[in-house]
């Protein structure tokens, strides 16, 4: 690959083991609600240095900086750590000037606004090419920049409605249910990630920016799987199958109550082997030997019966227990953990550092989780938690920007941080 | 894969997997025998040609065979070496097995997916391993870049466990923050004021994440003459769903939605800029003409017309495409081992009789 421009450019030192992967790039962040402020700090992790741009004029949303909830505290550094935070008023020219310099100076500008915000402030993929040619320019939103959908707007839960997953997720004699969170923005926050890293393996072949639009709904749409080709293929609608696969069988497979408050856990089993292993661990009692059970086929034709019998095991064992002397014998076996399990109890997650603390900027230390890749030479680093509102604000303007006390002083006047 | 369904009707077997055929476009096909030392040393050769080896065998399978990272990356020190695994490459549990479902629940997931009076259930389809393949990309793609400057490769480690564990919003930081474990809550997010209603054709979701779109659903009720009581001063807080008027809430709310259709409430919501949405069963999936549209969905042609679904986003400078559909076994032995790689045809036929190919 040639990465001549990179050089060229200044954008690349030579890095050794530990180097952080995205040292030098700039990302001017515009977003607000989860998928935007996840994808940036995917790209902070690795050390590029995101400037989130926030607003006193508005300030009620999610993780932003009046989410005085504790819930909303913890979304905020989860989703913020490391970054940098200014506040511009975008309602005045005196702000919108800002902006456009900041634009001039960065190498990816994010944003996950409706369609109307970016144009009204000349900040849309015309507005900012002009004044860095090279810019690549991230824009996130429910259903794409295009199409007849495009000025619709939704959260997370709209989407997976719209999607398909609400209906498909439950029991099939439940009302649908869906995730109690916001799965697809999480999905559209890796999405946005994966584009804008796209877009910065082209840059540094070609030397062009580029304009991503991404559209959450599709990224819901695509992880449905093949469905859409079964639908067009033997146009056949599907169903909510509860615990179990669609396709591919397995039984037992599903979630099985063990001792205590809401205590489960998942088993699955596919293989005659595994069905063995299996029975001799909880010690083959004499219902595992019932002829019905004997083959893949026909556990999974009386799964229903059987997972009653598998629950008249589980529901005297701690689940904990139960999963380590099925996982001894090589059965795929995992307690259903909650959130205390995972933070708490699990020496998997704590061995492999998946949550890690660091100071927010009084100090007092914030849970924050890891990226879930392990990369050996580049593995990233977060040294820090969300930042106040417009913590950076000087560092921002007169460091980067090079605006003089004057200049600063005549922006504050003219109300350009309001 | 190829023996996962769902199936295509008139398709030899092992040819007919839409799973297969979903999952493996674009792609080409080898077929090798790494049980045997010709094959590990072939693929030792292919490997140094490679920019990016992915595998997903247990932990230290390949090492033994001298095919782990550090074997590969000494000829060919830029390759980027991903290994995607139930927990990943250390820790107690590296060597325990797991299924999308075990995924999905000791990432913290499931627990928090369903009815609290059902046992806690996964989302539809597989969303464990997607999520372990949309995580291990990212940390590809961060390792391309890297070596795009300085000729490094390295080793990705991704665990299944805690691709999901991140991936679950609030999960997490509702109980690092807050003390307590977040519960599902069946048909709505998180207990907050997002909810799915059953309506006159389905369902239907509302989000009243603004002051003025509960007040705007209120007078909707109102104008109906269903509001009952919700005009009232008590209940202008939009978080109310949560509280101890629930119960009273929900019933007034649904005898209204039960009146109207997802179309009516979708639109009365978008039109006003609130971000309501409609319940789409699986049989209305390939209508969404926003999806065609954009491009999302492309028709493969040829006599079993095939819907196939996109990249997520629109790209001005790399545009994906469907190029090639799934490859059938073995497609590319010859054009891969012999124009690629140097054997002859001879060489080929002997490592195909010896079963190594």
């Amino acid at each position: 690959m040639n990465c001549r421009h990179l050089f060229r450019m200044g954008l690349f030192s030579m890095s050794q083991t530990g180097a952080l992967a995205l040292q030098g790039i700039r990302v001017l962040d515009f977003t607000w609600i989860h998928a935007g402020p996840s994808a940036t700090r995917i790209l902070s992790d690795q050390g590029a240095q995101v400037i989130k741009v926030e607003s006193n004029q508005a300030l009620a949303v999610v993780g932003g900086p009046s989410s005085n909830t504790t819930r909303g505290l913890g979304q905020r550094h989860n989703w913020n750590a490391g970054k940098l935070s200014i506040s511009l008023n975008m309602k005045i020219d005196a702000g919108k000037d800002l902006a456009r310099r900041l634009v001039a100076v960065s190498d990816v500008v994010a944003e996950n606004f409706s369609g109307r915000v970016m144009p009204s402030w000349g900040l849309d993929y015309e507005g900012v090419r002009q004044i860095k040619p090279d810019i690549i320019m991230l824009s996130m939103s429910g259903f794409g920049r295009t199409g007849p959908w495009k000025d619709r707007v939704s959260y997370g839960q709209t989407l997976q409605a719209w999607s398909g997953f609400t209906d498909l997720t439950g029991f099939p004699d439940t009302r649908p249910s869906g995730p109690a969170s916001a799965y697809s923005d999480a999905v559209g926050g890796m999405t946005g990630a994966q584009a804008v890293l796209l877009a910065l393996i082209q840059r540094a072949n070609t030397g062009r920016g580029q304009w991503i639009d991404v559209s959450q709904m599709e990224a819901m749409s695509a992880l449905l799987g093949p469905l859409s080709l079964d639908l067009s293929a033997n146009k056949t609608g599907a169903q909510r199958t509860g615990n179990r696969l669609s396709h591919g069988g397995g039984a037992p497979h599903g979630a099985y109550r063990c001792q205590g408050d809401d205590r489960w856990l998942a088993i699955t089993v596919f293989t005659d082997e595994e069905w063995g292993s299996f029975v001799n661990a909880i010690g083959s009692p004499a219902w595992t030997s019932e002829d019905r059970f004997a083959t893949a086929d026909s556990r999974e034709e009386y799964s229903v019966e059987l997972d009653r019998l598998v629950e008249s095991w589980t529901s005297e064992q701690n689940a904990e227990a139960a999963m380590h002397l099925l996982q001894a014998v090589g059965v795929a076996a995992g307690v259903v953990q909650t959130g205390e399990d995972m933070a708490d109890n699990d020496p998997q997650l704590r061995e492999r550092g998946t949550f890690q603390q660091v100071p927010d900027a009084a100090g007092v230390l914030r849970t924050i989780e890891k990226a879930p890749y392990k990369l050996s030479r580049t593995p990233g680093s977060v040294t820090r938690g969300a930042p106040e509102f417009g913590a950076d604000q000087d560092f921002v303007l007169s460091e980067i920007l090079g605006l003089t006390d004057e200049e600063l002083a005549k922006a504050a006047i003219a109300g350009a941080f309001d | 894969m190829r023996r996962t369904g769902p199936f295509v009707a008139d398709a030899a077997p092992l040819e007919n997997s839409l799973h297969w055929r979903h999952y493996n476009t674009n792609k080409r096909s080898i077929t090798l025998n790494i049980e045997t030392s010709a094959g590990t040393d072939l693929l030792g050769k292919l490997a140094a040609t490679a920019d990016v080896v992915l595998e997903s065998f247990q932990p230290g399978y390949l090492s033994a065979k001298g095919l782990g990272y550090d074997h590969l990356s000494e000829a060919n020190p830029g390759l980027v070496y991903a290994s995607l695994t139930p927990f990943g490459q250390s820790g107690p549990y590296r060597d325990y097995k797991a299924s999308d479902l075990v995924g999905f629940a000791m990432g913290g997931y499931m627990y928090v997916t369903g009815w609290p009076d059902t046992p806690p259930n996964k989302l539809w389809g597989l969303q464990a391993y997607q999520t372990t393949s949309n995580r291990a990309f990212i940390g590809i793609l961060i390792a391309l870049y890297h070596r795009l400057a300085t000729g490094e490769g390295q080793y990705v480690d991704v665990s299944m466990q805690e691709a999901v564990a991140t991936t679950t919003e609030h999960v997490n930081t509702t109980y690092n923050y807050t003390g307590e474990s977040a519960i599902r809550c069946g048909f709505r997010h998180g207990g907050q004021f997002i909810a799915t209603w059953q309506c006159k054709d389905g369902y239907v979701s509302i989000t009243t994440n603004t002051a003025k779109a509960w007040d705007d659903l209120r007078a909707w009720m109102e104008g109906d003459g269903m509001a009952g009581d919700l005009m009232d001063e008590q209940y202008n807080d939009r978080f109310i769903l949560r509280g101890e008027h629930g119960a009273h809430i929900e019933e007034l709310v649904e005898a209204w939605t039960l009146t109207h259709t997802r179309a009516e409430i979708t639109e009365w919501g978008q039109a006003n800029h609130h971000p309501w949405g409609p319940v789409t069963t699986a049989d209305e999936l390939l209508g969404m003409e926003q999806h065609w549209e954009r491009g999302f969905y492309s028709v493969t042609p040829g006599d079993k017309e095939l819907v196939y679904p996109g990249s997520p986003y629109k790209m001005s400078e790399n545009g994906w495409q469907l190029n090639s559909l799934a490859p059938e076994i073995g497609q590319h032995n010859r054009q891969i081992f012999c124009e690629e790689l140097g054997l002859s045809a001879d060489e080929l036929q002997t490592f195909i009789s010896d079963g190594v190919v």
